[in-house]
């Protein structure tokens, strides 16, 4: 098989399973909501687990089952188009060296991809497992960007009287967000000494952002991790298929391709996640969302106290005399 | 080679196949035995199974499943369901459901759950039969619970079962505890209060992320034709991330004191200021572990033997990993046979 056999013919083949893709999952998406809503109406109640509905709904199963579809045909597709070409050589030591050589080119996409995965994003490559959705609210740089304690709800929402990073009314600092993107200027601006009537509130603004920047660089560590991860399993891919390609052969189909790669990947990465260094990033990762989670936290409590509010630090003493109060009963 | 472009007409309809069979699959059931509420507290309910034969004159079995899944995975469906099987050999079974605890259940500890909860569930069984002891069977993490019940009470049972069991939680094959060493617990519970099931469910699929967030969907569509197939994924695909939330303060003592210091390997574990002394466990013991289980690997739990003060210990080792032992058709067919085998030789 040529490269021309499958490069003008591919393009129109995905668009095409893409919209045929979409049109499915539109009509299942209406199907799901009309059932839940009908059942919704019987029950009088939010579904739970005696409904016998999945975790999350059908409609999450569906949408994880077609983003896994679509990965599949993107990863299989870049794959397949440079077996394409080796196997366009009548020469096998070449076949072999072309298909290898290509796989280096394909880091960066694989890199990508798993970073973009809704999935890993989630729960592994961008963020800790530990701590998963954490990060993606909380860290730099990442495609939904939102600054840990900057966008909290109700910070310069219209009729508080708060302005976004200046909040006066609530003795918050006037931090100049301009500089987090560099980590060195941001750096010095949050270890200004903080001064005058606020400087509480000053100094707990610049802990959360001293802590946001943390978990941008643990971020960055994990980061590197899967990179080379990645780079390793397609490595590691092709020490699986170049035998067969030098001996004239190759795989069969694109779902053998995408198996093999598979198996190549959690190959790698079961060593890769043993070792000092990825368990060292992961942890960092976590335990400083951790921080940044609490911080936060207590931020919003602040705030909330302004406005005698109930905060999570009141409930959390009423649980405790309710806990001490059951146990003299029993007693 | 095939053609990419016939595959992937073949892709497109599979896709429409297991998108029909998977839509029609949203209407799942599980649990499939019935069963009687017989007592209730906090967030928990113990249920009562009822009969399918003939009683066997066996002591009672209490099932302590454990507190990071639901526990229907053991009566999942007719032809995957321990409890069904178990039932129809004549045992009497009861089970307790942890339920989903909610942020007022942030400060329970491990001494609520086996001191408490365990203990008074334990004692509506025995004063429903009359019996000074009955059988406990414990399931991963509630095995845990169970073996440190029975150090703790020996008096009340009469043998212990575990299924999956880790004793020995510091394993070299073990990549959760590896993971586990490095994570501020403290600091974790700390920003959570009660920790999210998703927390667990993002922790253990990241152990093989790419079989279990990517191949597993892409493989439903070889697999997902029937509606059978479709159903039984869905119910997999339901008990894997229906993930309670955790009590802070147990997952905090838990994941210090068992997976970071490994106390009850050691000996040092004391709960509710009493200790954990594996030797007073003289009674039965019948450890069933994973061969291919990679959540506790069988070192894990056969680390057992050489803690109980007991003689009469026998470790099953079957050839499955750790859903496996819970849905497998082999295990299915064996195991119960061999429970109420082991029981009935006591």
């Amino acid at each position: 098989m040529g490269p021309e056999a499958i490069t003008g013919d591919w393009a129109a083949a995905m668009q095409k399973a893409q919209a045929e893709l979409l049109r499915q999952w539109t009509e299942l998406g209406n199907a799901w909501t009309k059932a839940g809503a009908a059942a919704g109406a019987a029950a009088g109640a939010a579904p739970s687990a005696a409904s016998g509905g999945p975790a999350g709904g059908a409609d999450d199963i569906a949408r994880h089952f077609l983003r896994q579809c679509e990965q599949y045909l993107g990863v299989s597709r870049s794959l397949w188009e440079l077996l394409g070409r080796a196997s366009s050589s009548t020469d096998n030591e070449q076949r072999a060296r072309v298909f290898t050589d290509g796989l280096g080119g394909l880091q960066q996409q694989f890199a990508n991809l798993w970073a973009a995965t809704p999935f890993g994003a989630a729960s592994v490559a961008a963020t800790s497992p530990f701590n998963p959705g954490a990060a993606a609210a909380a860290v730099p740089g990442m495609a939904n960007f939102s600054m840990p304690g900057f966008g909290m709800p109700g910070f310069g929402a219209p009729g508080v009287g708060a302005p976004a990073f200046g909040l006066p009314g609530f003795g918050m600092p006037g931090i100049g967000m301009a500089g987090f993107g560099a980590p060195g200027q941001a750096a010095s601006a949050f270890n200004m000494p903080a001064l005058g009537p606020t400087r509480e509130s000053q100094e707990s603004m610049q802990r959360l952002a001293q802590l946001g920047m943390r978990c941008a660089q643990a971020q960055l560590q994990v980061s590197g991790q899967w990179n080379d991860i990645i780079g390793k399993a397609l490595r590691e891919l092709g020490e699986r298929i170049a035998p067969r390609l030098k001996s004239g052969g190759a795989p069969a189909s694109m779902k053998e391709v995408y198996d093999l790669w598979v198996d190549s990947a959690e190959s790698v990465y079961a060593q890769a996640a043993r070792g000092a260094a990825f368990v060292q990033a992961q942890a960092e990762l976590t335990n400083s969302l951790s921080q940044l989670r609490s911080g936060q936290r207590e931020l919003l409590e602040e705030w909330a106290k302004q406005f005698d509010l109930p905060t999570r630090a009141e409930l959390n003493s009423i649980h405790q005399q309710l806990r001490e109060l059951k146990a003299a009963l029993r007693r | 080679m095939s053609s990419p472009l016939e595959e992937l007409g073949e892709l497109q309809g599979k896709l429409t196949q297991s998108l029909q069979a998977l839509q029609a699959a949203s209407e799942v059931t599980f649990g499939c035995s019935e069963k009687d509420a017989v007592y209730s507290e906090d967030k928990l309910t113990l249920y009562r199974y009822r009969p399918l034969a003939a009683s066997a004159k066996l002591p009672p079995i209490m099932i302590v499943y454990a507190l990071v899944n639901r526990p229907y995975m053991m009566d999942l469906q007719p032809d995957r369901s321990l409890i069904r099987r178990l039932l129809e050999l004549g045992l009497d079974i009861y089970l307790i459901d942890w339920g989903y605890p909610d942020g007022a259940d942030r400060y329970l500890d491990l001494n609520d759950y086996i001191n408490g909860y365990i203990d008074r569930c334990l004692s509506e069984v025995l004063r429903e039969h009359q019996l000074p002891s009955a059988t406990l069977l414990g399931v991963c993490q509630g095995g845990t619970f169970s073996l440190c019940y029975t150090a703790l009470h020996p008096e009340r049972v009469r043998n212990l079962i575990t299924m999956v069991t880790p004793v020995d939680f510091q394993t070299p094959d073990n990549l959760l505890s590896r993971w586990v060493q490095s994570i501020d617990v403290d600091a974790l519970v700390a920003a959570h209060g009660v920790v999210p099931g998703d927390v667990l469910n993002a922790a253990y699929v990241s152990l093989m992320p790419f079989r279990l967030l990517q191949q597993k969907y892409v493989d439903l569509l070889d697999t997902t034709g029937s509606q059978a197939q479709a159903d039984n994924f869905m119910r997999m695909e339901k008990w894997i991330f229906d993930s309670p939330d955790q009590a802070g303060a147990a997952f905090r003592e838990f994941s210090n004191w068992f997976y970071k210091e490994n106390r009850l390997l050691k000996g040092t574990l004391s709960i509710g200021g009493q200790p954990v002394d594996l030797r007073r466990i003289t009674q039965p013991v019948l450890n069933i572990y994973g061969k291919q289980d990679h959540l506790v690997p069988p070192a894990a739990s056969t680390a057992m033997q050489s803690l109980v003060g007991n003689s009469d210990y026998l470790a099953l080792g079957l050839d499955v990993g750790h859903i496996g032992m819970y849905v497998s058709g082999r295990v299915q067919r064996e195991l119960p046979q061999s429970i109420a085998g082991w029981l009935q030789r006591r």
